[in-house]
């Protein structure tokens, strides 16, 4: 009788340990989740695959091509210019941690570029002895985007003199137009809403 | 004959002497006073990049001046390079960089300026603002007046 109890306490001791060690794990997994979230503006920030069915019109001959750029996102991944505007457009907004207006101008680039569902890409792009403070600047927007820090030949390559700078370029790596200063919201999404190739245009 | 008492009330003339003594002394003990004075300091810096920005937007100051937006540490020193205040600057404001020309356009030729007050800053007959990345910029206490502010071009 004394064994029977003895024997039922320890299965009763081990199912709880069991089941205090599944509860211990599946907290530890969710805090391993929300910490890859406590870095913004990095990898887990690039875009996927380009959205099926979409196109995009040429760019005019006219148009600058837009030069490269070898950069680190904030949490130290490589990505060019190139790998970014190659399958699709890419809106780049020259910032700064520091910059209020700036932040401004990300986040409203941001819900505009939100609106093609992953068709368009979006980078900010900081100043090199902005790095450090940009982390905490991705993490306040949380915009969802990747961040990358530019050198001095970025900067200048694209006539960035003073934050905040948003540029667009077509995709295949053509500059079509940039907006120094703020940036109507509505005036990105018209041009946005003209970059893309509509059915009709596709059948000619 | 009688012997002047030394109790006496003061006669004109000794009232005349202990006036002036009084009064040399409180300007003494106010000059020792003054080398402990401070003065309210405001300053603009003008950051002369003629930057084509919408006038009164905010800013800071562009390329080659980039060392001048906000949150840049700068330190206000004397002439003799003591260290007097401290902080950090706050953004600017864009201001028409020749206000004698009609641009007939949002977005002129400005340049950013940046204003930052110091009460209660030691009295010097000279100071230097140093600004991480740039000359010092130096002016004279003389200049200092509660009308306007001093404005120290960066260029």
């Amino acid at each position: 009788m004394v064994d029977r109890a003895s024997s039922l306490r320890r299965v009763v001791l081990l199912t709880l340990v069991a089941v205090a060690l599944a509860a211990g794990c599946t907290s530890s997994d969710s805090s391993n989740d929300d910490n890859s979230r406590e870095s913004y503006g990095g990898a887990a920030d690039l875009p996927g695959p380009l959205p099926q069915g979409v196109d995009f019109r040429k760019p005019p001959r006219s148009a600058l091509i837009a030069p490269d750029f070898s950069v680190d996102l904030l949490d130290g991944t490589p990505v060019t210019g190139d790998d970014l505007w190659d399958d699709r457009p890419l809106v780049v907004v020259f910032t700064a941690s520091w910059c209020d207006t700036c932040a401004g101008v990300h986040r409203e680039v941001a819900g505009v570029v939100d609106e093609h569902d992953g068709a368009i890409g979006l980078l900010g792009m900081v100043r090199e002895d902005d790095a450090e403070d940009a982390r905490d600047y991705a993490q306040n927007l949380q915009l969802g985007y990747p961040i990358a820090v530019g050198d001095e030949n970025v900067w200048l390559n694209y006539a960035a003199d003073e934050p905040p700078l948003v540029v667009l370029i077509a995709h295949g790596g053509k500059v079509l137009r940039g907006w120094p200063g703020d940036i109507e919201a509505g005036d990105l999404a018209e041009e946005l809403e003209g970059l893309f190739r509509g059915p009709a245009e596709r059948d000619e | 004959m009688t012997t002047p008492n030394r109790l006496e009330p003061p006669d004109g003339r000794r009232r005349v002497v202990i006036t002036v003594l009084t009064v040399v002394a409180l300007v003494g003990m106010s000059g020792c006073a003054r080398s402990g004075d401070t003065v309210d300091v405001r300053l603009s810096i003008v950051v002369a990049d003629n930057q084509i920005r919408a006038e009164g937007v905010e800013c800071a100051g562009a390329r080659p001046y980039e060392y001048v937006h906000a949150g840049a540490r700068f330190t206000l020193e004397s002439e003799d390079g003591t260290e007097l205040a401290e902080g950090e600057l706050p953004a600017g404001r864009a201001e028409n960089a020749d206000p004698s020309i009609d641009w007939g356009v949002e977005r002129i030729p400005t340049f950013c300026v940046v204003e930052v007050y110091l009460p209660g800053t030691p009295e010097h007959p000279g100071y230097q603002l140093r600004l991480e990345g740039g000359r010092p910029l130096q002016f004279a206490a003389s200049l200092i007046s509660e009308d306007e502010p001093v404005r120290l071009t960066v260029q």
